[in-house]
């Protein structure tokens, strides 16, 4: 291929359903994607030759559309897996790693990477076997099957009975599923979701009721302990404390919008799907449409008939309120209380009680100079957060210095590797 | 391709295009060493954000949940090579 006209970054629901868009008005375009198999988070396909119980029928529905869409349109559209997107610079060259070292330098740039998981650090959240609620997910859906052993659900949001119902389908039911809000409690309001996400939550509640898998809501997780092997979950609620066994715990607060990828470049950069505004997968759909046809119109001039579908996105975004709100509860006195040997800061080993020896108003020089917060390898992506809650709540939200590029760690050699961009007659250097 | 990985040299058989941290977790390896100020290395995210689940590969030092396997392929814990 020669020097692709846009590049798509993630080959989720945006990053395809904008692939499309940009294709079909005739532009070439080249699909980057770090995983092996497209699909994301959500639609993450299994590997060559295992069958797929797990992805229910509506998102196999919307799979099988949006890749149709994407075959559609030929060789205009070329994708590459294994292939990371390290961050472009000012004058609008890429890097990309991976399968394949390149330097490119495409008219335009769509970053489709999707959501960011939340998770609260807890006592024991840093040990092995425990991992993401999203991280499962993906190792159910790509073996078609559940992993073994005694596996516990925690934390909170719809994703977990999601979780949960996957699991369940993939031959291995959770023993149990912690819920912190009280999801149940608000009938009303959950009737005033769209039928889709009713009509969706009922049949993981149905999957989950089937298999008997226990839901326990207002539950919060204290700690998680490793005991002769296994791992111990302490919960509590009103009611009290008790505990769970289990070989394998998914841990999962939410989701957020997320990026790392946010240079100033020369060339137009569009944000696409749940790394823009996390409004989950219908509206990811309608979102890359929207970026691809308004970088058309500002590549070509010429406005695609698929003109902006705010009005889905802002419906996409009420019902995530909604659901915002029915799980809603309040963590931070849970979070004021952490022990202060409690890791907040996983690449560094930076505990609670390094923030709080910080002062009670750290600067965030402080917070990174000496605190060495959002400094890692991860950037910050899994501590900001926290260390925003527990020290600034006003700032929520905000990063804690500069995005940096590369957006992860890489090699000098994939920087050698690369090549150079004078290489490359179509860009006329 | 399916065929075998080594963890320190012990072999880890993989599944056509799973990815080094699918295998071992599926061997039972969870824990993939320690991070260089201690912490025990492994997978969390599964998706190349947390770089929890750094391993030599081959003399590389890489997130397992984004490699995919090859035959033969010789993972290490990262020891001290992070820095």
């Amino acid at each position: 291929m020669n020097e692709p006209v846009v590049l798509v970054v993630g080959a989720g629901l945006a990053g395809f359903s904008a692939a499309a868009e940009i294709a079909g008005a005739g532009l070439r375009v080249l699909v980057v994607e770090q995983a092996a198999a497209p699909g994301g988070a959500i639609h993450r396909q299994p590997l060559p030759g295992i069958a797929y119980p797990v992805a229910s029928a509506v998102h196999r529905r919307r799979w099988t559309q949006v890749t149709a869409s994407v075959r559609a349109q030929g060789d205009r559209i070329e994708i590459r897996y294994g292939c990371r997107f390290a961050g472009l610079d000012h004058e609008g060259t890429a890097l990309l790693t991976g399968a394949r070292n390149a330097l490119v330098r495409p008219r335009a740039l769509v970053i489709a990477t999707g959501a960011a998981e939340r998770v609260r650090p807890r006592p024991g959240w840093t040990l092995p076997n425990v991992m993401t609620a999203g991280a499962l997910q993906i190792r159910t859906k790509t073996l078609g099957k559940a992993p073994d052993g005694r596996i516990l659900l925690g934390g909170s949001g719809p994703l977990l009975l999601a979780a949960g119902a996957e699991l369940v389908k993939g031959g291995n039911p959770p023993v149990a599923i912690i819920e912190a809000g009280r999801p149940f409690r608000h009938v009303i309001g959950s009737l005033g979701l769209p039928l889709p996400y009713l009509r969706e939550a009922a049949g993981y509640m149905a999957t989950l009721l089937r298999a008997r898998v226990p839901v326990l809501t207002g539950t919060e997780i204290v700690r998680i302990e490793k005991r002769s092997g296994a791992l111990t979950l302490h919960v509590e609620s009103s009611s009290g404390g008790r505990t769970f066994d289990g070989d394998l715990i998914g841990l999962h607060d939410g989701i957020r919008a997320s990026d790392h990828y946010a240079a100033a470049s020369s060339i137009p950069v569009m944000r696409a799907g749940d790394c823009r505004e996390a409004l989950g997968a219908r509206a990811a759909l309608a979102d890359g449409r929207a970026a691809g046809a308004a970088l058309v119109a500002e590549l070509t001039g010429t406005v695609p008939a698929s003109a902006k579908d705010s009005s889905r996105i802002e419906r996409e975004r009420r019902a995530q309120r909604r659901l915002a709100r029915i799980f809603g509860h309040d963590g931070s006195a849970r979070l004021a209380a952490l022990p202060a040997d409690t890791v907040i800061c996983r690449c560094e080993n930076r505990t609670v009680g390094d923030l709080r020896a910080l002062g009670p108003v750290p600067t965030d020089r402080d917070l990174r100079l000496h605190g060495r917060f959002a400094m890692g390898a991860c950037q910050g992506r899994f501590c900001t957060e926290w260390v925003r809650a527990l020290t600034d709540p006003s700032h929520a939200g905000s990063p804690l210095g500069a995005v940096r590029l590369p957006a992860h760690p890489i090699a000098i050699a994939d920087l050698l590797d690369a090549g150079g961009i004078a290489d490359n007659p179509s860009t006329g250097e | 391709m399916s065929g075998r990985i080594y963890w320190n040299g012990t072999p880890v058989p993989f599944l056509p295009g799973e990815n080094a941290a699918s295998a071992l977790l599926r061997a039972g390896i969870a824990g993939f060493g320690r991070t260089p100020t201690g912490l025990p290395g492994g997978v969390f995210c599964a998706i190349g954000q947390c770089q929890g689940c750094l391993v030599m590969a081959d003399g590389r030092l890489t997130e397992a949940c984004l490699l995919e396997c090859r035959e033969g392929m010789r993972l290490s814990p990262r020891g001290g090579m992070n820095e």
